[in-house]
């Protein structure tokens, strides 16, 4: 009676116990995650000595080799990584909270409010600046932050679990109506500043430096640490808010943390590098496809496979048409795009 | 699942799968940007008036065009141009944008390239408009009207004086256009005599790029009006060979192409502090000879990338910035 | 384990001080340790609301719920977890959950906090399979499987939580006959077998005829009667709660009482 063929791939993840299922798991993708961001800065638009970039006897400003691998790549592999596993974690999350596998980190409007204050200072030439964030990913994240905020505020009782709906409803209404102030800040904007503001929309990898990443990583640490705590809870969840408060979850308090740890993750994913598409959701599909739908690994797998994925799809981003380089949005879309109609293809 | 919710989702996931597309891959083209070569045409359904179009020169046949009076420019080079040559008083309105000569302060403005005030236009009841090429729209609006329409394409300093003729001629300034035209390029050939006896250092042209961030950068590619300057000022263009007006170049090609010198111009100017700001900005990438010489040069003013009257200036500025040798 | 309900009265928020409606008033029910009781009462009388009072998710706002003398509002959440279990009506998982993992997440309140089933969960699980007859199920999807053994899954999803007191609404209300006998004479063995004590809320009367030893009548927020089923259950009482005529008796082949709804001609 099994239509679906997923059972099939499913079934085979299922029988072993958890401990062991895990620990394979977690292993596979670490690795897959590791072998991706060692081999990732090997390879770009530019040909260049390994040898001289880590010859320690040219100093390191004279040393193009060098300065090509640890400023340019390698900053913008760890860049992809965190990214990558920061929007496939939240994407996960966001999923059991929404209880619905078609949510996306950018689903609760987070990403349109990131998007907006990026666009403001871009186009009036914001120039606030706090410890290692610069003007464009500061106004980001507090775009992120106001737009979660109004998004909690509207989907929260005190005490009570948050109404899922509600959540929808308000992150709908929220993305409408950013995208729609987005497109006026650009239609009053200059030209420069308007295709600018264009460019940020398609996400950008290339942070040339460490400090950028610095800048997000305290929201990205508080954030999974938040997610290490959801996963069985968000097993239950995703059953049903009833039935997992009689088994002993704080339904209340899973949400609020589901939401606090996703919105933390896409603000700071979005404020480093733009809203990248598909990473949220495609990630966490494939690695349910392969691992199982127990949150206990796929929250984890998908955290590394989201970091190798964006780092692979950020190496065809700047290889492929070198030295132009396509925005990764683009290639993540174009990967994510035709799997989704794969998808589909499949269920239906 | 209640029918309502399922449709609720499937309305987020449309919504949202737009906002994807939207965010990915989006693009809305000015015409400013389009490097097609100069076109100018002028539309004369006026009885008795020739269909002028050309590519490298203009045809006019018969006697000087009397003045045109009443003029509305709707793009900020052509507005400066009109001034130059001297059609200044033949100006009624402005764009929005229109910043030079101080008298356009005063004068009322009709729009831009995106919203160009159709009905304040017809009101002043303009003897000729000047539009971007890409407003066919408004074109096609004004000749219904039977406004002359004088049509603006994007292009290199060539393309500029080249333009600058064809307006004259248009307004009836015909020989103080070729005059002033002459005289531009007197000061872009002294310009370039000048600077002939040096080497040309290999130069990154950056026009714009995010505040205290090197990440989407915006430079100079081998073609178009900052090139041509930059060839002018006796640079070397590093993306010569990639044959665009803009260039997106990330930190590692920034870094391969190596540049001598950088110089980065700017519409806005910028405070002594700032200035240090965004020159610290640079230090990251070290090994770029530009920066381990400290040559980043940082230039401001409207007149470095509007293709105008006072593109001389321009050339200068830069040329100043490159071999301030020459200029003792 | 005995629950004892006192003077609970319950009423969902509403902006409008005026249109504030109670859902229960003044509920008084004892549950006997070991029985099986089933809420009857029509649509809207407050039964499914009893039964999450019992639960502990939601609190009543006047009187007390108490679990062999301690009132639930102050049991922690996990330790109620361990007593009480829940059967919903209506059980649909956001995803592809197998048989197997759906049993296993009733262990959930058995487990530390980043404690991960261990052999003796699973032993558990499996023997919940066995007890609801599902065991060959186990690496099957949950949701390819039919009706009746869904709600048989997560009966034994309930029984891996090792409760004292098993709450079920509407257990048998999308069966079929074969299923609702089914469920029914399994939640029958479980209840003798086990002795775990149960309640159900339902409005299959013959359900509650053949199954139950106690019964609560709940009408419009309010308990009509409660007591052992062949003395609650009667026309009379039938009348008055659902406003129908009905004959009740004694089925001497099954050997419980019987309800037949007479429908007079208009």
């Amino acid at each position: 009676m099994t239509s679906s063929g997923s059972t099939i791939a499913r079934v085979s993840a299922g029988p072993r116990p958890i401990r062991s299922r895990l620990a394979v798991t977690l292993l596979a993708y670490g690795a897959l995650a590791l072998v991706t961001c060692l081999l990732a800065p090997l390879v770009g638009s530019t040909s260049i000595s390994l040898s001289r970039a880590f010859d320690r006897s040219i100093p390191f400003a004279d040393n193009v080799d060098a300065q090509i691998f640890f400023v340019a790549r390698m900053p913008r592999v760890l860049a992809g990584a965190v990214v990558g596993a920061a929007l496939a974690s939240a994407g996960v999350v966001l999923q059991a909270l929404l209880r619905n596998p078609l949510a996306t980190p950018f689903t609760l409007g987070v990403s349109a409010g990131a998007a907006l204050g990026a666009i403001l200072a871009i186009s009036f030439g914001a120039a606030v600046t706090l410890g290692p964030l610069s003007p464009v990913p500061l106004a980001s994240l507090a775009g992120a932050f106001a737009a979660a905020a109004i998004v909690y505020a509207l989907a929260t009782r005190p005490g009570r679990a948050m109404s899922t709906s509600v959540l929808l409803l308000a992150g709908v209404t929220l993305n409408s109506f950013f995208s729609a102030l987005i497109l006026f800040v650009q239609y009053l904007a200059d030209f420069a500043e308007t295709y600018r503001t264009v460019r940020w929309l398609m996400g950008d990898l290339d942070v040339g430096g460490f400090g950028p990443i610095l800048g997000a990583l305290p929201l990205m640490v508080a954030a999974f640490l938040i997610f290490a705590l959801l996963p069985s809870s968000l097993n239950l969840l995703s059953v049903g808010a009833d039935i997992a408060a009689t088994r002993g979850v704080d339904v209340a308090r899973t949400q609020r943390l589901a939401f606090l740890s996703s919105a933390l993750a896409t603000s700071a994913a979005v404020s480093l590098a733009g809203p990248i598409g598909f990473v949220g959701i495609v990630v966490p599909h494939l690695v349910r496809l392969m691992a199982g739908v127990d949150h206990r690994i796929v929250l984890p797998a998908s955290a590394f496979f989201g970091a190798a994925f964006l780092v692979a799809c950020d190496l065809v981003a700047r290889t492929i048409l070198a030295p132009v380089e396509i925005p990764v949005g683009i290639v993540t879309a174009m990967l994510g795009g035709p799997f989704f109609l794969w998808l589909l293809v499949r269920k239906g | 699942m209640a029918a309502c919710k399922k449709r609720l989702i499937l309305l987020a996931v449309l919504l949202a799968v737009t906002g994807g597309l939207k965010a990915s891959g989006y693009h809305a083209v000015h015409d400013a940007r389009v490097a097609a070569g100069h076109h100018a045409v002028l539309e004369a359904p006026v009885a008795g008036d020739l269909q002028v179009s050309g590519g490298a020169g203009l045809q006019i046949s018969g006697n000087d065009r009397a003045p045109v009076t009443r003029i509305i420019s709707l793009v900020p080079a052509l507005t400066e141009m009109l001034f130059a040559i001297g059609a200044g008083p033949q100006v009624i309105a402005v764009s929005s944008y229109d910043d030079f000569p101080p008298e356009v302060k005063a004068l009322p403005r009709v729009g831009a390239l995106l919203d160009p005030d159709v009905e304040r236009i017809l009101t002043l009841r303009p003897g000729l408009v000047l539009t971007y090429g890409s407003q066919s729209g408004l074109e096609v609006q004004l000749a219904r009207a039977g406004i002359r329409t004088f049509s603006y394409r994007h292009g290199g300093v060539a393309g500029a004086l080249q333009t600058l003729r064809d307006l004259g001629a248009a307004t009836g300034h015909a020989a103080d256009g070729d005059r002033k035209a002459r005289e531009i390029q007197a000061q872009l050939d002294a310009v370039q005599a000048r600077v002939r006896a040096y080497p040309r250092p290999r130069t990154l042209l950056v026009f714009g790029r995010q505040p205290q961030s090197l990440q989407q950068m915006y430079v100079s590619g081998g073609a178009g009006f900052l090139h041509d300057i930059l060839q002018i000022a006796g640079g070397a263009n590093v993306f010569a060979d990639v044959r665009q007006e803009s260039v997106q170049p990330s930190h590692e090609t920034v870094l391969a192409r190596a540049p001598d010198v950088i110089v980065e111009v700017r519409t806005r100017q910028l405070g002594a502090a700032d200035v240090s700001r965004e020159r610290g900005v640079w230090a990251a990438l070290a090994s770029i000879p530009a920066v381990r010489n400290g040559r980043i040069h940082f230039l401001d003013g409207d007149y470095l990338v509007i293709p105008g009257p006072r593109v001389g200036l321009a050339a200068e500025a830069v040329a100043r910035a490159l071999h301030p040798e020459a200029f003792k | 384990m005995s629950l004892s309900i006192e003077h609970v009265s319950f009423g969902y928020d509403s902006r409008d001080e005026t249109t504030r409606s109670f859902s229960l008033r003044d509920v008084s029910v004892t549950i006997q340790r070991g029985s099986l009781t089933g809420l009857l009462g029509p649509n809207g009388c407050g039964k499914t609301t009893l039964l999450k009072l019992m639960t502990g998710v939601l609190r009543p706002r006047q009187g007390t719920i108490t679990l062999d003398g301690r009132a639930i509002s102050a049991i922690p959440r996990r330790e109620l977890a361990k007593q009480v279990a829940v059967v919903p009506q209506e059980t649909h998982p956001a995803f592809d959950y197998s048989v197997l993992e759906m049993v296993l997440m009733g262990r959930h309140p058995h487990l530390g906090a980043f404690q991960l089933e261990g052999p003796e969960d699973l032993a558990i699980a499996r023997e919940s399979l066995s007890a609801t007859g599902t065991a060959h199920l186990a690496d099957r999807a949950y949701m390819t499987l039919s009706g009746g053994e869904k709600q048989r899954v997560v009966i034994a999803s309930a029984l891996a939580q090792a409760p004292d007191v098993l709450l079920l609404d509407e257990p048998t209300a999308s069966l079929d006959l074969a299923y609702q006998l089914e469920v029914a004479s399994l939640l029958d063995r479980l209840n003798h077998d086990r002795g775990v004590t149960m309640v159900l809320a339902t409005h299959d009367l013959n359900l509650a005829a053949s199954l139950c030893d106690s019964l609560v009548l709940i009408r419009a927020g309010r308990v009509l009667a409660q007591g052992p089923t062949r003395d609650v259950l009667t026309g009379a009482m039938i009348q008055q709660l659902y406003d129908v005529e009905a004959d009740v008796q004694f089925h001497e082949p099954s050997g419980h009482l019987t309800v037949v709804p007479i429908r007079r001609a208009p």
